[in-house]
């Protein structure tokens, strides 16, 4: 079966990236925002006490601002060097949310309800798109607020202290809202869902099947047949161990991300 | 009937009984200006006014004696059988103040250091030594330093000037009979507590913030109560000399913070997000990332939950047309 590439590596390796480091960072941060709650002392014991959880949450926002910058970076390359700036930013392969993802969103919604058939989707959903500028507010609201937390003498030259009370709202409701959203809306949306069951493994190839391309992106499978391009994406099956290896971590960061959310549920409705 | 009294005399001349005895030792130790006078309607008052004199001083049997030795508390209050309270002495034996004794300092205080040893009231009544109004006068006969601070600090002044009776004495913090070493963990921890048994807001308020979250996990090595108000000099807030007036909190946030500026001192330690007459900006923050969340999630929640049911069914259907 022919295979469509999707994701290059470097895509892949920051994916990865950044599923480590968000983990590392909800779990060093939550024993802290949970302190009240019983299993905190024991997941900061787990992780080697307050001043290594520490450590390992200010490792981790450094690979977190780390791949937000190697993405900037790629982007810039992407659109500057590879297209020549011959790119629509509102189009089909660009991010930019366009007209045609809410009308997306309604259809969506006929859909769920019964009364429309399911919208065509292209390159990105409305969903996906969503995902990927979550993510920059997401890294902007924590790593910024996060910044002021850790350098609170010098950002308190600028600033003033109660900033800090602000910041530490900020940070630990976005983280909230972060954690959330990524252990059960983006779980279930990429890999949980009936079509997908139990592990998208599109991340951690970089490949789709001609057949996924058909049925879940038409438009996109139609444009690449009108332009002729299809040829260009059309590759053979990724090495077998990348994608098991990608789903072994896959699923790890899952089961992971699910015990968290539970630690988490418990925490803020139980105590 | 002859020998009955016969035999009464007797047993009085060989077994005399506790009361008997006492009235001898009265004898002598009840006249005034005797060495070891003891004033026996006041002992007869007293928590063991109802023991007899050699139940304590055993190893007296009559007149005259040898040199008596001193009271072991602990034949009763450590050991014994006789229902006497032990776990003061139990938490004694564990106290800086006999692990110290143990190395061999003589000045250390025993039980009748701070007890006294013939008129041992309850602690509530006016005549003990350990009345709450007498308890950092009791202490300065050791730590004069100490006393000569706490008495001048909103908590001494309540207590030794206002008879506040919610006022902490040394006890409430350094526990009479257990007084941890200051270094303790432990002991640096449930401080906190302490003064939150009093002080209840600012403890909730304390637990939101930094400080207090890693407190509660365990670790003392963030600000703790004392770190900022002081402990034996606590003064009122508005009191230009206390840690944390207008002239003193810089110094005081540089302890643990030591780049600190002004503009950092204006950190809400004791923040409470859902005041908004007190903290506008921090509650409008608060209100704001609520809606956020709660929005975000009630939408992106009934798009899940739709969406799963209609995959769900649409695949059933499929199988049931195969």
């Amino acid at each position: 079966m022919a295979e469509i590439k999707r994701f290059n590596a470097y895509h892949r390796v920051l994916h990865v990236a950044m599923a480590v480091s968000f983990i590392g960072l909800v779990a060093s941060g939550m024993p802290l925002k949970y302190a009240n709650a019983p299993w905190a002392a024991w997941l900061m014991r787990l992780l080697g006490g307050y001043y290594a959880a520490g450590l390992i949450h200010r490792i981790c926002a450094v690979i977190t601002f780390g791949y937000f910058a190697a993405h900037i970076g790629y982007v810039i390359y992407d659109i500057a060097i590879v297209r020549k700036f011959r790119f629509n930013i509102i189009g089909p392969d660009s991010m930019v949310p366009w007209l045609k993802d809410l009308e997306d969103i309604y259809h969506s919604f006929r859909w769920f309800f019964g009364v429309g058939p399911r919208p065509q989707f292209d390159h990105f959903t409305y969903w996906e798109k969503f995902d990927y500028w979550a993510v920059f507010w997401g890294v902007g609201m924590i790593g910024v607020s996060g910044l002021f937390l850790w350098f609170p003498e010098f950002f308190g030259r600028f600033m003033p202290g109660w900033a800090f009370n602000i910041a530490t709202v900020i940070h630990s409701d976005e983280a909230l809202l972060a954690a959330g959203f990524i252990f059960t809306i983006h779980y279930f949306n990429t890999h949980l869902r009936p079509e997908k069951f139990p592990m998208d493994p599109v991340i951690f190839s970089g490949r789709l099947t001609l057949h996924e391309l058909q049925h879940d992106r038409p438009l996109e499978y139609q444009r690449l047949v009108d332009e002729n391009r299809l040829e260009q994406y059309l590759t053979g099956p990724q090495q077998t161990w990348i994608t098991d290896a990608g789903i072994l971590f896959g699923f790890a960061i899952v089961l992971i991300g699910f015990f968290l959310l539970i630690l988490i549920v418990m925490g803020q409705f139980l105590y | 009937m002859k020998q009955l009294t016969l035999l009464f005399l007797l047993s009085c001349f060989l077994l005399p009984s506790p009361a008997a005895a006492k009235d001898s030792c009265y004898d002598c130790h009840g006249q005034k200006g005797m060495k070891q006078y003891v004033d026996k309607s006041a002992f007869e008052q007293s928590a063991h006014g109802h023991l007899s004199c050699t139940k304590c001083h055993f190893d007296v049997s009559g007149y005259p004696h040898g040199k008596v030795s001193k009271v072991n508390c602990g034949a009763c209050h450590f050991i014994g059988t006789e229902g006497a309270p032990k776990e003061q002495a139990r938490q004694y034996k564990l106290s800086v103040h006999n692990r110290v004794t143990a190395v061999g300092n003589a000045a250390l205080p025993t039980c009748q250091t701070c007890h006294g040893s013939h008129y041992i009231y309850p602690s509530a009544d006016t005549r003990s030594s350990t009345n709450r109004q007498k308890i950092p006068a009791l202490c300065s006969q050791c730590h004069p330093r100490e006393f000569e601070v706490y008495k001048n600090s909103i908590h001494g002044k309540q207590l030794l000037e206002d008879n506040n009776p919610a006022a902490p004495t040394c006890f409430q913090c350094h526990l009479e009979h257990l007084t941890p070493p200051t270094a303790s963990n432990a002991w640096q921890l449930a401080l906190i507590k302490q003064c939150g048994n009093c002080h209840s807001e600012e403890l909730k308020t304390y637990r939101k913030t930094y400080h207090g979250k890693v407190t509660e996990l365990g670790y003392v090595t963030v600000a703790k109560c004392a770190d900022c108000h002081g402990s034996h000099d606590i003064l009122m807030l508005n009191d230009p000399d206390s840690t944390l007036s207008q002239k003193n909190i810089l110094k005081t946030c540089q302890k643990c913070h030591p780049a600190a500026t002004p503009g950092f001192t204006k950190f809400y330690a004791h923040a409470e997000e859902k005041d908004r007459a007190k903290y506008p900006v921090l509650y409008y923050t608060f209100l704001f990332m609520t809606v956020l969340l709660l929005g975000t999630f009630a939408f992106f929640f009934t798009h899940t939950f739709l969406w799963a049911y209609r995959s769900l069914k649409e695949r059933m259907n499929k199988k049931g047309g195969e």
